[in-house]
């Protein structure tokens, strides 16, 4: 008798204290992500979408080599015609100018986000190559997965359009970090 | 640094996100790598809890606004009675549609109540798992999601298995929730704010309620399927038991108040003890607490919740006696269960909590309806606490729980409540 009643209370006790547990969760706050409206910034060194540029590559071919999936293909641009050498002058130094980079493209459908572009490019002080925090990256189509950057492309470089296949500039890619982090 | 170099940079210094106004440091990071330490210094917190005493100051407001309602009814009512007259209505013609204007208003109760209820219980489990629930429908915390999945059901085939028995599939949804309506009749709302004042009010509660059974069964007979036949069986076997120390859990209270009007005996729980204590049935000592606690126990196991949700159990029987029904007889279904829900809150309200009395003297400018409806709506808030926290009872075990628990106290309780008026008187 004294047994069953001392599990009866056991029993009402633990009883409330699964109840307690539930209550303080309730009004603790959330961790629901209101996604599109709400979006959570990854930590520093999430490697998310590549960004290029194409100012400060000098077309190396360092990440080519990297690149364990091989998605990565440049080609170098033509130097620049040396001027011809002007009687009594030594000849001009052939000094490239400009950007280094022809085109340069990125198969995502091929990259597996690994790092090692980034951490073989060798410009100083600014890598050429980098993974950006953004991780909102939709495609229909493989050819859709092809980045190409040209001369004077932004950073996101360009994408054939679903529509028509032409190159163009990659559009509403969102910036992450201007998005409203939750609250 | 432009924009554009700020949003590409890698953080390796603090950066100022100009959306948010916030400092972005290097190492910082948002959920789930960090934890919350304090929930105030989050805004949407602040503001949640603001809203929450917003809404519950303004409907304090309102009903101090509002007022008793029987007293805002009688002059319309005797306005209309007039009007009738003079248009030379004859005076029983005028009662019949007073009548059935009333009936309407309670029809409205369960189906607004399943309205309310139904997108409580999602905000509330969402936010017993940490989630947010609904959020889009309605704007406001998706307070139109019932109304949207309404529509849904309605627009839903209705689905009848090859080989149920037609007649009776499409009985049992009927039976279920007719009861569940007509049971309101003698439940008050608040003082004299009642459809029909019957002197065995108690009484007539628990046997229209006992009716839903036969359609849980004829639901799980009728489906010709093995696993809603299993479900409506059991849950006639849960519901015949637990209506046994449902019903008992309330003799003391009848005893005690010696009626079986359900709203008188909600008023005989006016005043206080001291002043300070109202003399409610639940603060009789022992008999009260018991009898609250064994109905409370019984009520939701009466309307088939977690975890005594045998009848329905998902992991055993798919849906039970739900399984094959589709559309607005599935709605029909869920109705009820919530106006089962509903009902055994202002049951427990009037019963043991006194109904439309203030808790405390000082409280009284509140009306009486008002009083009644935040005891039902805490009382509520109760199922839907316990349905979100507690596992499941296993078949035997609940049947264990009602037979060799429950009854015994609540009839061990019926005798201290004998000895507490002997002792009293």
């Amino acid at each position: 008798m004294k047994n069953y009643l001392s599990f009866v209370a056991e029993a009402f006790v633990n009883t409330l204290k699964g109840l307690w547990v539930t209550l303080k969760v309730m009004f603790l706050p959330t961790i629901t992500v209101q996604y599109p409206t709400e979006k959570m910034v990854p930590y520093p060194r999430f490697r998310g979408m590549l960004a290029y540029d194409a100012e400060a590559c000098i077309a190396c071919g360092m990440c080519v080599r990297a690149c364990p999936s091989k998605c990565i293909a440049l080609a170098k641009a033509a130097p620049a015609p040396v001027p011809a050498a002007v009687e009594g002058q030594p000849p001009a130094p052939a000094v490239r100018s400009g950007p280094k980079i022809e085109w340069y493209t990125i198969d995502y459908g091929r990259c597996n986000f690994c790092g090692l572009c980034e951490e073989s490019c060798p410009t100083k002080p600014v890598k050429a190559l980098w993974h950006s925090l953004d991780y909102e990256a939709v495609f229909s189509t493989r050819e859709e997965m092809t980045r190409r950057w040209k001369r004077g492309d932004t950073l996101w470089g360009t994408a054939r359009g679903s529509a028509d296949g032409q190159f163009a500039p990659v559009a509403d890619q969102i910036h992450i970090q201007d998005v409203p982090v939750r609250k | 640094m432009t924009t554009e170099e700020t949003i590409l940079t890698k953080i390796s210094e603090p950066v100022f996100n100009h959306a948010n106004g916030r400092l972005l440091m290097p190492e910082e990071r948002y959920w789930p790598s960090r934890k919350w330490k304090s929930p105030w210094s989050l805004p949407a917190y602040r503001s949640g809890a603001a809203l929450l005493a917003g809404i519950l100051s303004g409907a304090v407001l309102a009903a101090w606004l509002i007022g008793e309602i029987p007293l805002r009814l009688a002059p319309l009512y005797s306005l209309a009675e007039q009007y009738a007259l003079s248009y030379g209505v004859p005076l029983f013609l005028f009662h019949l549609a007073w009548t059935v204007i009333k009936a309407a208003l309670l029809l409205a109760v369960p189906l607004v109540n399943a309205l309310f209820a139904v997108w409580w219980e999602r905000k509330v489990s969402a936010h017993i798992q940490s989630r947010l629930g609904p959020m889009y429908v309605g704007r406001f915390q998706g307070c139109l999601q019932t109304v949207a999945d309404g529509l849904k059901l309605f627009l839903k085939e209705d689905i009848v298995p090859d080989c149920a028995d037609k007649l009776v599939h499409l009985l049992a949804p009927v039976v279920v929730v007719i009861p569940a309506i007509l049971v309101f009749a003698p439940v008050p709302f608040g003082r004299e704010l009642i459809y029909a004042d019957l002197d065995i009010g108690t009484v007539y509660v628990f046997a229209v309620g006992g009716v839903s059974v036969m359609g849980i069964i004829m639901a799980g007979w009728a489906s010709g399927n093995k696993f809603s036949l299993l479900g409506g069986l059991r849950s006639a076997a849960q519901l015949v038991s637990y209506e046994l120390p449902r019903t008992f859990a309330v003799i003391p209270i009848i005893m005690l108040a010696g009626t079986l009007n359900i709203s008188a005996i909600a008023g005989l729980q006016a005043g206080y003890w001291g002043g300070i204590l109202p003399r409610w049935f639940i603060f009789y000592p022992v008999v009260g607490q018991v009898a609250f606690i064994v109905f409370l126990i019984a009520s939701v196991a009466e309307t088939n919740r977690v975890p005594f949700d045998i009848p329905e159990a998902e992991s055993e029987l798919v849906a039970g006696f739900n399984t094959e029904y589709s559309g607005m007889k599935f709605a029909l279904f869920f109705l009820s269960e919530f106006a089962y829900v509903l009902l055994s809150c202002l049951l427990m309200a009037a019963f043991f909590f006194g109904g439309g009395e203030p808790p405390l003297p000082f409280l009284g400018f509140l009306p009486s309806w008002a009083w009644f409806l935040a005891k039902t709506l805490t009382l509520m808030f109760c199922f839907l606490w316990f349905r979100w926290t507690f596992p499941r009872f296993r078949v035997d075990r609940l049947m264990d729980f009602n037979w060799k628990f429950l009854l015994p106290v609540s009839l061990l309780n019926i005798a201290a409540a004998g000895l507490l008026i002997w002792l009293i008187s």
